[in-house]
């Protein structure tokens, strides 16, 4: 208990950039796994929104656990 | 008058990511080089990694640049002569010139356009006698007479010089006859995960690129700038250092606290979170190891000429020889 306390302590204390660092990788990370394995699939032929889908649910994640809205 | 004025207007900088500090070549037959990279900023970026309030992140990352100033001092080991005069050309704080053993070469001129990173560590870490000259890499000439070095080295400082064929022939005058231009620099396959990670990115979120990662110098282009410097038996060798990192950020942590940030002219000063995120998550699919860490690979070009003196042996003529190459082979 007292130890996830101080890792969100932890968190919380880390730079905005050091944070979306945290979350977009380890946060989030089956999210960006299912986003960079759709990118996979289609990079040869790369185009806009191509993997829509896929970013809105990596994105929402990751503004959830950054508690921010952009 | 029209004149007069032509020549203000020249020298005036026009767009807001024009680097005040380049003043454009007024003698009307000579063309500018090409302005790819942004001079001042790339001064900046240097000077802030020596200051940035994390304090020795700079020397954190010294890894990479102490790893090919090694490499590259194996190559001057394999040259048996002793310098009395060596110029480091962009040392830094003298990852190269820090390897320099006594009896080896007599005195090192450092040179670097970052006083900061210049002075950054004291002389007691040099085995040899330290001038450190605060000068622009592409006016060597200003700064060092024609003539007087017996060997110039550049390591990983010449890819962010505008003109680098006007570099290389400052250092064809700078040295004397005989004397030996060494230098490793960054190739073009250097970052190609992370520049076609933020490539993917950009256009799968914005729908369009932009210059992240800099255009570098190919190897078989280097060979060919050498000769048109004038410089004699030369030779140009390619390796590669591929380094580990848990994610793209602390590659791209690393990247600035080696003063090595985006320095190109007309970069975007933002990368939207969206896209950086993206990036990363790509970087890991496209590129990544099994265990879940992601390579950055660095390209290294090394190359070797030599000022022209009358005893070095030259290419026999065409047709001189003698034996048949299919009696041999």
């Amino acid at each position: 208990m007292s130890s996830t306390v101080a890792a969100k302590t932890a968190a919380e204390s880390l730079t905005p950039l050091r944070r979306l660092a945290l979350h977009s990788t380890a946060t989030c990370a089956k999210e960006a796994t299912m986003y960079g394995d759709c990118i996979l699939k289609v990079y040869k032929d790369v185009r806009k929104d191509a993997c829509k889908e896929e970013f809105l649910r990596f994105g929402s994640c990751v503004r959830q656990a950054m508690k921010k809205k952009w | 008058m029209h004149l007069r004025r032509a020549v203000q207007n020249a020298t005036r900088s026009f767009a807001s990511h024009s680097s005040p500090g380049v003043v454009p070549n007024q003698q009307p037959h000579v063309m500018n080089a090409f302005q790819v990279f942004d001079r001042n900023a790339k001064k900046l970026q240097k000077d802030r990694s020596v200051t940035h309030p994390r304090g020795s992140s700079s020397t954190t990352v010294d890894y990479l640049r102490d790893e090919v100033a090694d490499r590259l001092m194996e190559r001057l080991h394999d040259i048996k002569r002793e310098f009395k005069t060596l110029l480091d050309l962009g040392s830094g704080p003298g990852h190269f010139s820090k390897l320099l053993e006594a009896n080896k070469v007599g005195m090192v001129t450092m040179l670097d356009s970052s006083a900061k990173l210049l002075h950054r560590d004291p002389d007691s870490e040099f085995e040899v006698p330290v001038e450190r000259i605060h000068a622009d890499e592409e006016r060597l000439l200003e700064a060092i007479p024609p003539n007087s070095q017996e060997a110039i080295v550049s390591c990983l400082n010449l890819h962010w010089v505008n003109d680098l064929p006007g570099v290389l022939v400052q250092a064809e005058r700078a040295l004397k006859p005989d004397g030996v231009f060494m230098c490793a620099m960054f190739g073009g396959e250097t970052l190609f995960e992370l520049r076609t990670a933020l490539q993917l990115a950009e256009v799968d979120r914005e729908g369009g690129i932009s210059p992240h990662v800099s255009p570098m110098t190919q190897s078989q282009d280097m060979s060919n700038l050498l000769t048109r410097a004038e410089f004699k038996l030369t030779a140009v060798d390619v390796d590669e250092v591929q380094i580990t990192y848990p994610s793209m950020w602390e590659l791209l942590d690393d990247i600035r606290s080696m003063g090595e940030s985006n320095a190109i002219i007309g970069r975007r000063n933002i990368i939207h979170r969206d896209t950086l995120t993206a990036a990363s998550a790509i970087y890991k699919a496209l590129h990544g190891n099994p265990d879940g860490t992601i390579p950055a690979t660095f390209q290294i070009i090394y190359m070797i000429g030599w000022k022209y003196h009358p005893s070095q042996r030259p290419a026999l003529k065409r047709g001189a020889g003698k034996v048949n190459m299919q009696d041999i082979l």
